[in-house]
């Protein structure tokens, strides 16, 4: 019975954002509804009518829960802002990039080149990574395709930008590795090996998820 | 939804707060005292009832905190805070002015009977 009580608690809450005052109110609920639903057994109600009731006395938790969402979307303008400053200097990084080759007509302007693309790289995948995820305004299919597709989106977004920089760096070492070794014929085979490890990477955030 | 519950609930929060001078308390245990105080007569939807938590603790009457159960789950705490007490001792006051003004207007309908 006490499965049952959390199923239910559990079905209140698949609506709600995932965060911390939520599942914390969800551990709340759930806790004063088990202390009730002993009560009413230990006063000698049958199973059945103890969790009828203790059901019924949760009442109306809609607009409780939809003030969770609401809290969230304060953040979200927050969060919103920070993450199109970091578009903006990572792009602004990619389009300097090629400054340095121009200014030191050495292999030293290449590096650099690679240096400003891999922090662009980096904030990217940063702000793609820990941006907040996309809260159903409401409870309309569109809102629940859209929180689908955004959330589908997004990881594969942290693998396309984990992959992106690793390709950079493979493509840097290659460059690196043969003007200082010049063994231009067999140093190609970083690209063979780079490939094998983009594959683990896609792999193992496959069994991650 | 009867009308005297009608009238209560514009007062959890008041409810809460006269509760929670007593002594810290979770949930559960706040409604139970309710129940028992009013002979079984009124208890708190859960809904209504953290609701009313959520919205003094955004006001800072109240703090919450985790109880440490060594036993079953953990309980969640509501403390009063000074705040608290000085919003529930405004509540208190502007309740007895209501309830003085509506004993006043509702009284006229008393006399007539009389004549």
């Amino acid at each position: 019975m006490n499965e049952k009580l959390r199923h239910y608690i559990d079905d209140l809450f698949a609506n709600a954002p995932s965060t911390v005052r939520a599942v914390e109110l969800k551990e709340e609920m759930y806790q004063n509804l088990m202390d009730k639903y002993n009560d009413l057994i230990n006063e000698g109600k049958s199973e059945e009518s103890a969790y009828n009731i203790a059901v019924a006395s949760i009442g109306d938790v809609d607009s409780l829960i939809g003030a969770l969402s609401g809290e969230k979307n304060t953040v979200n303008e927050k969060s919103r802002k920070r993450s199109a400053i970091m578009i903006a200097v990572a792009i602004a990084l990619y389009i300097l990039s090629p400054v340095p080759v121009i200014l030191i007509q050495e292999e030293y302007g290449v590096m650099f080149l690679f240096l400003f693309a891999a922090v662009a790289t980096g904030l990217l995948i940063y702000n793609g990574v820990t941006r907040e995820r996309y809260v159903k305004a409401d409870d309309t299919m569109v809102e629940e395709f859209k929180e689908w597709k955004q959330n589908g989106k997004q990881k594969n977004k942290a693998v396309d930008a984990i992959l992106g920089s690793f390709w950079l760096i493979a493509v840097c070492v290659y460059i690196v590795v043969s003007f200082t070794t010049g063994a231009w014929h067999i140093t190609w085979i970083i690209f063979l090996i780079a490939a094998a490890v983009a594959s683990m990477i896609r792999g193992i955030f496959m069994l991650k998820q | 939804m009867s009308v005297a519950s009608e009238l209560i609930r514009g007062n959890t929060e008041t409810i809460i707060l006269a509760q929670l001078m007593k002594g810290d308390g979770y949930g559960y245990m706040i409604n139970k005292a309710i129940l028992s105080l009013t002979g079984g007569k009124f208890e708190l939807k859960e809904a209504t009832l953290y609701t009313a938590f959520r919205r003094l603790e955004d006001a800072g009457c109240i703090v919450s905190y985790w109880g440490d159960e060594t036993t079953g789950a953990r309980r969640r705490y509501y403390s009063i805070t000074d705040l608290g007490r000085e919003s529930y001792r405004l509540r208190k006051k502007e309740w007895e002015t209501a309830e003085a003004v509506i004993d006043k207007l509702l009284a006229e309908g008393e006399k007539g009977v009389s004549i």
